[in-house]
């Protein structure tokens, strides 16, 4: 690597997102973050769970907390289907599902290529839009995982 | 998103009843204090309901040609028609004491365009390009306001689209609205885009001609009335303003804290 491409990768580093379908919309999450994407499995309801918590899944011999990304999307509920999917992501130091319609691909985007999404909703989910970046004709919209639930629901999915 | 593509044609005059409603109001508050003579609000009623609004010819500053203009079929909705006409700075003019705008001292162009049915006039100094709705769709994002439509992916960068009709008669507002959008037009120096039905025509306007709103209150966005061509003239790049700097945040959150008590 020249020493010019290797100045601009520093200051414009390429990121790798896992992209997923919600309601024909296509999401990325940081590649860093997937562990693994699994088949749908039975979810075991967990009584008393949040509503944003599907249950829980046995991964080989861990216990997973699944959540609802759809709720937690703002989206209705939908089927499962041969797509569906759950994605075992780390966030807030822990480690859990996420239900999506299906998973896409891992996409290259450039830090650069990354818009601001508008900041105009007081809704809580508002704020773990990333950003949003155009690729292959669709508009991604990329998702800050930290932030999908507040300090207190994390501290509550340690305790389902 | 299909629903953003079926033909304008599709409103009933149920809404344009509740527009025309809507539009008294705002005449109202326009005629307040006049003295000279006016036609009853029946008549304007009358007239306006028929659609047979017949001012006298004005100036035609820059014709539209869309019906002309191919539907681009690209990643990026490309303009149909760049409306802007270049000035110094893209941030809004301060207004004037009598809340007229800088941009009004003289005769101005503006553009009129229809949404469900109500006419409303914007100045073309404050307007950026128009972007064809045929055979695109908007992205949505989720925790958005419902005035928030999506994003529309243009050539220029990514256009965040407003919903005009909930923005300017929020109480009169219904989900049929949304269906027949055609057009956005984007507002100059902002990301920021308001969906449209039907794009009109451009016309000249005298200041004089304008009702100008003193007090902008709740609505900083709208400028004024022109009683001649009954329609509303919007203030676009103070509603881009308020938007973008996050004002309009607060006013949600004071509107919400008002319902609740």
């Amino acid at each position: 690597m020249s020493k010019a491409a290797a100045q601009q990768s520093s200051e414009d580093p390429i990121l790798q997102w896992v992209t997923f379908k919600l309601d024909n919309e296509t999401y990325g999450i940081n590649v860093m973050q997937v562990q693994e994407v699994l088949r749908y499995t039975e979810i075991a309801p967990v009584p008393g769970a949040p509503s944003y918590v599907l249950g829980i899944i046995n991964l080989r011999g861990n216990v997973v907390t699944v959540i609802d990304t759809r709720q937690r999307f703002g989206l209705q509920g939908t089927e499962i289907t041969d797509n569906s999917r759950i994605v075992i992501i780390e966030a807030d130091k822990q480690v859990v599902g996420i239900l999506v319609d299906s998973v896409a691909e891992v996409v290259y985007l450039r830090q650069s290529e990354i818009e601001t999404a508008p900041n105009v909703g007081n809704d809580e989910s508002a704020k773990f839009i990333q950003g949003v970046c155009n690729k292959n004709g669709e508009l991604l919209i990329l998702v800050e995982l930290d932030k999908m639930m507040t300090e207190e629901e994390w501290s509550d999915l340690e305790n389902i | 998103m299909g629903h953003f593509m079926k033909q304008a044609t599709a409103l009933s005059h149920g809404p344009q009843l509740a527009l025309q409603s809507y539009l008294d109001d705002l005449l109202f508050d326009a005629t307040e204090g006049l003295q000279q003579v006016e036609p009853q609000p029946d008549e304007l009623s009358a007239v306006a309901l028929d659609g047979q609004v017949q001012a006298e010819e004005p100036a035609v500053a820059m014709p539209l040609e869309l019906a002309d203009v191919g539907v681009a079929t690209e990643a990026f909705a490309h303009p149909l028609v760049q409306v802007h006409r270049p000035r110094a700075a893209a941030a809004p003019l301060p207004a004037q004491t009598d809340g007229r705008p800088a941009w009004a001292d003289e005769p101005f162009e503006c553009l009129l365009f229809d949404v469900a049915g109500l006419t409303l006039a914007v100045p073309l100094v404050c307007l950026g390009s128009i972007y064809s709705l045929q055979g695109r769709e908007l992205t949505p994002l989720f925790g958005q306001p419902e005035w928030f439509l999506g994003i529309l992916p243009s050539h220029s960068g990514n256009l965040n689209v407003l919903d005009t009709a909930r923005w300017v008669m929020p109480d009169r507002y219904r989900d049929d609205f949304r269906e027949g959008l055609q057009y956005v037009i984007s507002v100059q120096g902002y990301d920021w885009g308001l969906a449209v039905h039907q794009v009109s025509r451009s016309l000249r306007l005298d200041p004089e001609q304008i009702k100008w709103r003193t007090r902008r209150g709740q609505r900083p966005w709208l400028a004024g009335t022109v009683i001649e061509h009954m329609c509303a003239l919007l203030d676009v790049a103070q509603l881009a303003e308020l938007i973008s700097s996050g004002a309009v945040k607060h006013m949600a959150s004071a509107a919400a804290g008002a319902t609740d008590k």
